[in-house]
């Protein structure tokens, strides 16, 4: 069956439905773009037309009060160190689990289901006076470091599925010829999976980037806030100014909207992974 | 091997040291005045501070209200980097940080003139800036926790004037919601807002003795009389007071809609005032009156509810020196006049002359001048968790969630499994 | 030497995931207010915690909420899976807006939608008002009748994309000829929807309710942004109680030993619930 042939009407019904509820669930993101360049007076005097004037001004307003500018460069610094330390030490992490024998293998394996079972409020308390103790409260740190760790048991467990999907003929043919772990691991194992920790990256990303908790209770100074504690003191401080308030949460998410729609294969093909184990 | 971790310490130390702080003489400040007038006055005397001590330089750690009490402060005082001076309210605050070894002694460096400079009950027991004897808090504010501010023109729309008697209260409520208006608009989903106007009624109607003893958990709310309050909230319930969101809506956005003239009365404290430049619409009036007296047989019939705040300076503070240096410059009557001038109150002697303040805090000043007593608000005064109960309690009845006298039973028994002190 | 490739791994997972959780069954016994050094109180935040009334409809609200998301998100992204398995064009986009709101933040999906529901100056209330229907425009966020419902609507939102690609990949695979096969024998529709895919997306199903639940759990982030507990506790979850006794009460020893309470329930709901599962799996084939 090709796209191009006439549709059914079942085929038809089918488009509209799923027209109709696609659109509806779309429109608050539609209605939060259009309105973010209205005046407060027009948002409710007109909510749901196009603006009369573009309004650009909202954003650059929202930007200075908010000091998103900041927001964003700490969002940046914690996602991608986050992220890059997840995905290279959970590959590591994963090979290990998937290709070598080592004491305790099975049990570590299983000990890492705490960290996909159990939600992270469980551990937010002490895990403040842990960052205490070592002296990282209130720095991007915090966030970092135990972003990536309750980061590490899901890409673990996905990595650790697409390396056995890999047959390990290639591995053991260069064990033969006498590669070292270390090699093998570099010069085979990581270009095998190299697309799939592209994916894992990606799904981490989404994650970390919109984080809130931790970022909530460990880090207080404006200076070091990520960009949705940034949202949620905003959104307190100017909860009046609608159209400020829009501006601001446009600015921060249509980055990472467009981020999607632009990765979208791999955004997917990495969320439902998190499914399939 | 060898080479990808030496690669990867490599990276770690840069990071580290891209992290770190650059400091010559930086006193660190945190506070939550984050907006407003108040925060201009600050900025103000931070600059005169920093052009009369060159090399010293102020960094201020600025947060909104709820976060710097939640969680903000005690995040700071357990970072490996303390603030050397901050905000705080006194009283039980300033108490436990006594305890937990947070706050400087004072004492020493106020026994010269410094502490000749304030009125003198800004340094008694009751004060709330003292702790067993000695200074630990330098108060720049005397805030008036609850008053009842009115917008004068719904008021004489309504044929409406400031009401002197709890009936009068009641009755030009009844009037403002019979012309649909909505009477009192208050923002109470932090339970605080309504709880602390709450709690100066209830030290309108009951002993101080009583008061005491029920928020130390030395007697049952029922037994300390707290149904008498609780009764008063529910009867402004019935007259139809408060607007309908008051439970989900902030105390900003209240504040908010009070200024776009949504609501005849706001309940909170002074510090509104400084928000008038940010909110208000254009020709917006108010004005204000206290609590009407409820029961002019008891002890203090006309009593305010008032706070001081201030400062502490870090016992740990990286440079003691400076940081009180700072504080003795803020509380001088040239800095004072600059701050009392933003919408304050201050415990500096002479700043009531010579600030020119506008007419809302003269009547706010005023106001103080005449009160019978002042009135602690129970959250910086007790411990915290009984304070937020009787705030729910008192949002029970005001709400209509609960009668008064089921919102007492809860009241009692929450407090009941809290442990004692 | 094969250690040392879990070595970093178990090094971070150690510090900020197993550490803590060995600890809080420290703090869980004393009296620790974040500011006091802690002092021994033995089971007394345990027993408090059993009577503490907030705590324990907060796990009535978190069962409604996992109810809810199954029904709203589980049971809506299965069939919006199937609505939209199409090679047709346009069915590309809109699954993609469809997945859209999963990656926003939650912080930006609850403001956003508190400006939706807001009872003053909120879209709906204006829509309701403009048509007349004054009545209708009610405090959906301040009144403990709805808003849970509200959340809950909320959550749907964001959530539905997620388990539609998941079943969407699932349904992928599944041989055409299995339907035509049926269409061949006159089954209508919906008949096969009920005797081939479902039965077929038997694994799926089974993931995505564990999922919901530990999911559910976890929830804090929408809860914080649009009610924060309120009103009177009618939206308060584990993790929103517990953040709150612990940051804005003080009471981090009380808070942690409901954190304990937290994790052991959800290992013995998702323990039995893996067991149930896998027997059943063996029982099937």
């Amino acid at each position: 069956m090709s796209a191009t042939d006439r549709r059914t009407p079942g085929e038809w019904l089918q488009l509209l439905v799923g027209g109709a509820i696609v659109s509806a669930m779309f429109y608050p993101a539609v209605w939060m773009v259009l309105s973010s360049f209205k005046t407060n007076r027009e948002m409710f005097k007109n909510p749901f037309g196009l603006p009369r004037d573009w309004l650009w001004s909202n954003f650059s307003a929202a930007w200075d009060k908010g000091g998103l500018g900041g927001l964003y460069l700490n969002s940046i610094i914690v996602t991608a160190s986050a992220v890059t330390l997840t995905v290279c030490v959970a590959t590591a992490a994963a090979f290990a689990f998937s290709r070598l024998a080592f004491p305790g293998r099975r049990w570590l394996f299983r000990l890492l289901l705490i960290g996909l079972l159990l939600p992270p409020p469980v551990v937010a308390i002490p895990l403040f006076a842990i960052l205490r103790d070592m002296g990282l409260l209130n720095t991007l740190w915090a966030l970092i470091l135990s972003g990536s760790a309750w980061s590490l048991s899901l890409t673990i467990f996905i990595m650790h599925g697409y390396f056995n999907a890999i047959r390990p003929d290639m591995e053991e043919a260069a064990m033969l010829e006498g590669a070292s772990i270390w090699q093998i691991f570099r010069d085979i194992s990581v270009p095998m999976v190299w697309p799939s920790m592209l994916t894992l990256a990606i799904v981490n990303t989404i994650n970390i980037w919109n984080e809130l908790m931790f970022a909530l209770l460990f880090v207080v100074d404006d200076e070091k806030r990520t960009l949705p504690v940034g949202l949620i003191r905003f959104f307190g401080r100017y909860s009046t100014d609608y159209a400020m308030v829009f501006a601001a949460l446009t600015i921060s998410t249509l980055p990472i909207l467009a981020l999607y729609f632009l990765l979208q294969r791999h955004v997917i093909a990495g969320l439902s992974a998190t499914a399939m184990d | 091997m060898t080479r990808f971790f030496r690669l990867a310490a490599s990276c770690i130390t840069a990071l580290m040291a891209a992290s770190a702080a650059v400091a010559d003489t930086e006193i660190r400040i945190t506070h939550a005045m984050s907006s407003g007038a108040g925060k201009e006055a600050f900025d103000k005397i931070v600059a005169g501070f920093e052009a009369a001590n060159p090399g010293v330089t102020v960094k201020q750690i600025v947060f909104d209200d709820d976060v710097y009490s939640d969680t903000g402060l005690i995040t700071q005082l357990q970072s490996n980097e303390v603030p050397d001076i901050y905000f705080q309210w006194a009283g039980y605050p300033v108490q436990r940080d006594v305890e937990a070894g947070y706050a400087a002694d004072l004492s020493a460096a106020m026994a010269d003139s410094w502490q000749a400079g304030f009125i003198d009950s800004a340094f008694t027991a009751g004060s709330g800036t003292m702790v067993d004897g000695k200074i630990y808090m330098v108060p720049i504010s005397l805030d008036i926790t609850n008053t009842i501010w009115f917008n004068t023109a719904i008021f004489a729309e309504n044929n409406l004037t400031a009401p002197t008697t709890w009936e009068e209260f009641i009755a030009a409520i009844k009037v403002l919601a019979a012309a649909g208006e909505t009477p009192i608009v208050t923002g109470n989903n932090e339970l605080w807002p309504l709880g602390n106007w709450a709690s100066h009624v209830a030290a309108r109607v009951v002993s101080a003795d009583n008061f005491h003893a029920a928020f130390a958990q030395e007697k049952s709310f029922a037994d300390a009389g707290f149904l008498r309050p609780l009764a008063l909230m529910q009867e402004l319930h019935e007259a139809g007071a408060f607007n309908k969101d008051m439970q989900g809506l902030g105390a900003d956005p209240a504040m908010a809609a009070f200024f776009q003239e949504a609501a005849a009365m706001h309940p909170i404290g002074s510090w509104l005032v400084g928000s008038e430049g940010d909110l208000a619409v254009e020709g917006f009036t108010y004005s204000q009156f206290d609590t009407p007296v409820i029961d002019p047989t008891q002890a203090a019939p006309k009593s305010v509810i008032a706070t001081m705040t201030g400062f502490v300076q870090h016992a740990k503070a990286a440079h003691p020196a400076e940081a009180t240096s700072f504080l003795k410059y803020l509380t001088s009557v040239e800095a004072a006049v600059i701050w009392a001038e933003s919408g304050a109150i201050s415990p500096v002697k002479g700043v009531a002359e010579k600030a020119n303040m506008s007419d809302q805090m003269k009547g706010v000043a005023a106001m103080l001048a005449n009160a019978d007593a002042m009135v602690p608000p129970p959250d910086t005064t007790y411990p915290v968790p009984v304070a937020e109960a009787y705030y729910q309690a008192a949002a029970y009845a005001a709400s209509g969630e609960k009668s008064a006298a089921d919102a007492l039973k809860w009241l009692d028994e929450t407090v009941a499994a809290m442990p004692k002190p | 030497m094969n250690l040392l490739f879990v070595a970093p791994a178990f090094v971070l997972f150690g510090l900020f995931v197993l550490l803590p959780l060995v600890s809080s069954v420290f703090y869980a016994f004393t009296n620790w207010s974040g500011f006091s050094t802690p002092e021994w109180v033995g089971l007394a935040n345990f027993s408090r915690a059993l009577a503490d009334p907030v705590h324990l409809t907060s796990y009535l609200h978190v069962t409604l909420y996992i109810l809810g998301t199954l029904l709203l998100e589980v049971s809506f992204g299965l069939v919006m899976a199937v609505v939209l398995n199409s090679n047709r064009l346009g069915f590309s986009l809109m699954r993609g807006m469809f997945f859209s709101p999963m990656v926003l933040s939650m912080t930006a999906a609850g403001v956003l939608w508190a400006f939706v529901l807001d009872y003053r100056l909120g879209l709906l209330n204006s829509v309701l008002r403009s048509v007349g229907l004054n009545d209708w425009a009610l405090p959906w966020l301040s009144q403990g009748s709805t808003a849970l419902i509200a959340i809950m609507f909320v959550s749907g939102w964001r959530f539905a994309g997620f388990y539609m690609i998941i079943f969407f990949a699932a349904l992928r695979r599944i041989p055409r000829s299995i339907y035509e096969a049926a269409t061949l024998d006159g089954a209508p529709p919906l008949h096969q929807f009920f005797t081939i895919t479902l039965p077929l997306l038997r694994q799926q199903m089974l993931t995505c309710v564990l999922l919901a639940i530990t999911g559910g759990f976890a929830g804090f982030d929408l809860f914080f942004t649009m009610t924060n507990g309120g009103p009177f506790n009618a939206t308060d979850v584990p993790a929103t109680w517990i953040i709150r006794t612990g940051f804005d009460n003080n009471e981090l020893g009380y808070a942690t030993a409901m954190t304990v309470i937290l994790a052991v329930v959800v290992l013995i709901i998702s323990v039995v619930y893996l067991r149930l599962t896998e027997r059943g799996d063996h029982v099937r084939y």
